[in-house]
């Protein structure tokens, strides 16, 4: 029996430490540790609920705008705001340009190393991948010259020794499988990608402003302009047709780049569809409404929750019935450890009781880490795209079901493959073929508003805060790339009186409760296997299937030459 | 809409505005999108702690200047300026731990274009918890780093 420590968890957003014990090469159990400090109520008591999103939206660094929909959103439930069709729309259109760019990102930059051997790549062939290239996709960047193109790059790179973005990879571990071709291909595919994103992501510099943050929410709808020709409207029928293209690309990248390899990854790895399952409960907020925001049974993502591996029974959802423990975290509840709290009763107070830096190891047993526990109705779930995948699946979601049905069919593989490492990252990159085809379809329907005068984009019935009750309580969810995102306001004589946000990671990487039930990290981490402890490459596979995102802290540059994350206090 | 989303010199401001001293980058942005002394046609941002996600508003300029929070291990408000080189060099060989600006200059790099010149003018925090507002140390750096962001893009603008 041995201890292993992986601190930093590497290739991540933020700050996580995942503890585990090894027995005859596997893992028996583990703890995942957090650095999230929660406490975004102490920067929004006091304020105008109609500028919280501002703030929010600072929340995470990455996927900003996750936290600005949720937060106008909860702060519309509040006081009972419809928004139009066309503010609906653009927050589709936005969220799901998101989350596809977020798929593509975290695939190749941050997970395709745990199964792609970087300085294997260099022994390939560059004819032999231009044939492999062509026999797993139409996509015509994949000729022998453009293929040796890469390789020279590469060398080039690995020779001036900035590895750079590939410097923390365990090269030449042997539980890495590809031949070098399909390394070669991959590595063609990493560098694609940056530039995939980079054009991708200008779908929000239309709609959002040029700024990197989005300038355009607003409580009650959007603060775009629609005009079908007035040129400096924020959407006109010449940005309509950019919108367009731009999304018509994004379906052939992930069509021909991203599934196709996604899919040769599985062909050389099946047995992680056997591993890494963790808790069998999955839970969805639901997301992308298609009618009234108000009613998650009309959302392209059905609301709901799977026990136990269950698909013949998807359960409902209640805000209601969240709550998080600290029973195992670094803060303290005026009413004691052992009890939940909901988020509208939440505490941030921090207390911590760990060991003194430099330490060996955590008090597992005791509190061990800054997230809290959140729970639903007491039990753990999983969230992320696998969670709304199988919850569509099973609540008869068409497209979710043929997509993967014909999947499961070509891989040979039965419903229950979903339930692994390999099934999240199946989930997410099939979840990004259909949200880059609804894209498009989103953006079909803007258009046709725009040409038929229905122009409206905000609903101003509530802004007046002379309009609103003394007091009133909101919920505000969101499926981020992650996993399912909650807001919880509380608004008295005008201001903000309390808010909360239960972020996905904290479901999926928070650690044990007060009845010593293990987060979705530590359940997942079971039964992985782990060759060489001193390289545990197979943890890195399961923890970076979640796609952890930790990044709801500080991003100083470290002149030592790394990032630092919040440092323990 | 085929144009770049900025000019062919841009400042960035990176860093948490709800992190105290880990918005001073960004604070410093807003000083100098304000400022009559900032060259003509320079695009100023507040890129937050988007990382990666910074990369199509850099991408398309020659010099970029990064201004951010920068922990040396030494006193609050102590001052660095690095080049690009440095932070390029430094990242190597370590464990990429958080999604940063050393990490988006190396994808730059690797992506085989961006920019020529990259300066990162930093200031060391003191004070990372949640709040809104920057401590005494940092707070009286904030006039250095607007003045040496200055001096920088007239240097620029007078090698053009």
């Amino acid at each position: 029996m041995a201890r292993i420590v992986v601190d930093p968890v590497t290739r991540i957003e933020g700050h996580l430490r995942i503890e585990a014990e090894v027995d005859g090469g596997f893992i028996t159990d583990a703890w995942s540790s957090g650095t999230m400090f929660r406490g975004i109520e102490l920067i929004l008591r006091g304020r105008d609920p109609r500028e919280a999103w501002i703030w929010a939206q600072r929340i995470c660094g990455v996927c900003t705008m996750v936290h600005a929909l949720a937060s106008v959103s909860a702060v519309e439930d509040a006081l009972g705001i419809e928004v139009p069709e066309n503010a609906r729309l653009i927050r589709n259109i936005i969220a799901a340009t998101q989350t596809i760019q977020d798929h593509v990102v975290h695939f190749y930059h941050l997970h395709a190393l745990d199964w792609v051997d970087i300085v294997s790549a260099l022994k390939a062939d560059p004819a032999k991948t231009s044939q492999l290239a062509q026999s797993i996709s139409d996509w015509p960047l994949s000729s022998a010259k453009y293929f040796k193109g890469v390789l020279d790059r590469i060398g080039a790179l690995v020779a001036s020794r900035q590895l750079s973005l590939f410097g923390s990879g365990y090269w030449g571990h042997p539980a890495y499988r590809l031949p070098p071709e399909a390394n070669l291909i991959a590595v063609a595919h990493y560098l694609e990608a940056l530039q995939f994103q980079k054009q991708f992501i200008r779908i929000h510099a239309v709609l959002g402003g040029k700024n990197p943050h989005l300038q355009t929410f607003l409580v009650g709808g959007m603060a775009t302009s629609l005009d079908p020709n007035e040129p400096n409207a924020t959407v006109n029928l010449e940005r309509i047709d950019f919108l367009m293209e731009v999304a018509k690309s994004a379906q052939a990248f992930v069509s021909q780049v991203y599934i196709p390899d996604v899919l040769a990854v599985a062909g050389f790895y099946p047995d992680w569809f056997e591993r890494g399952e963790g808790l069998g409960n999955f839970m969805c907020y639901g997301a992308y409404p298609q009618r009234s925001v108000k009613d998650p049974s009309n959302f392209f993502f059905p609301r709901g929750i799977i026990l136990n591996r269950d698909l013949t029974k998807v359960y409902p959802v209640d805000p209601e019935n969240v709550t998080e423990y600290v029973a195992h975290s670094w803060y303290e509840y005026s009413s004691g450890s052992s009890i939940a709290k909901h988020p509208y009763e939440g505490e941030t107070n921090p207390k911590y009781t760990g060991p003194k830096p430099p330490y060996e190891f955590l008090e597992v047993g005791q509190k061990y880490s800054w997230l809290k526990a959140p729970r639903y109705q007491d039990k753990p779930m999983e969230v992320g795209p696998l969670a709304r995948f199988l919850v569509a699946y099973a609540s008869g979601q068409p497209d979710v079901k043929a997509l993967v049905d014909s999947t499961l069919a070509a891989l040979k593989a039965p419903p229950a493959a979903l339930f692994s490492t390999l099934g999240r990252i199946a989930a997410r990159a099939l979840e990004t073929q259909l949200l880059a085809s609804r894209l498009v379809g989103w953006i079909q329907e803007l258009a046709k508003n725009l040409s038929t005068g229905k122009l409206e984009i905000h609903n101003g019935k509530m802004w007046d805060p002379k309009t609103w009750p003394d007091t009133a309580r909101g919920f505000g969810s969101f499926e981020a790339p992650r996993g399912s995102l909650g807001h919880w306001v509380e608004i008295e004589n005008e201001a903000i009186k309390n808010y909360q946000a239960v972020v996905p990671s904290t479901w999926n990487a928070g650690p044990r409760d007060a009845h010593g039930q293990r987060g979705a990290y530590e359940a997942a981490l079971i039964k992985t296997p782990v060759a060489d402890p001193e390289r545990p490459l197979e943890l890195l596979r399961t923890i970076h299937s979640f796609d952890p995102c930790l990044a709801c802290a500080v991003h100083m540059v470290d002149a030592r030459g790394r990032m630092l994350g919040r440092a323990e206090a | 809409m085929r144009a770049p989303l900025s000019s062919d010199t841009v400042v960035v401001g990176v860093g948490n505005t709800i992190l105290s001293d880990d918005g001073a980058g960004v604070h410093a942005a807003r000083l100098l999108q304000g400022d009559p002394r900032v060259p003509v046609g320079v695009t100023i941002l507040d890129g937050g702690t988007l990382g990666l996600g910074l990369m199509p508003y850099v991408s398309d300029a020659s010099r970029v200047l990064f201004l951010d929070a920068v922990n040396m291990g030494e006193a609050p408000g102590t001052r660095v300026r690095m080049t690009g080189k440095d932070l390029l060099g430094a990242s190597s060989g370590f464990s990429v731990h958080q999604l940063g600006v050393a990490d988006l200059i190396a994808a730059l790099a690797l992506a085989s274009a961006g920019p020529q010149d990259i300066v990162v003018l930093g200031v060391q925090p003191a004070n990372t918890d949640w709040g809104t507002s920057l401590s005494p140390g940092v707070e009286a750096s904030l006039s250095w780093m607007v003045d040496a962001a200055l001096a920088q893009l007239l240097l620029w603008e007078g090698g053009k």
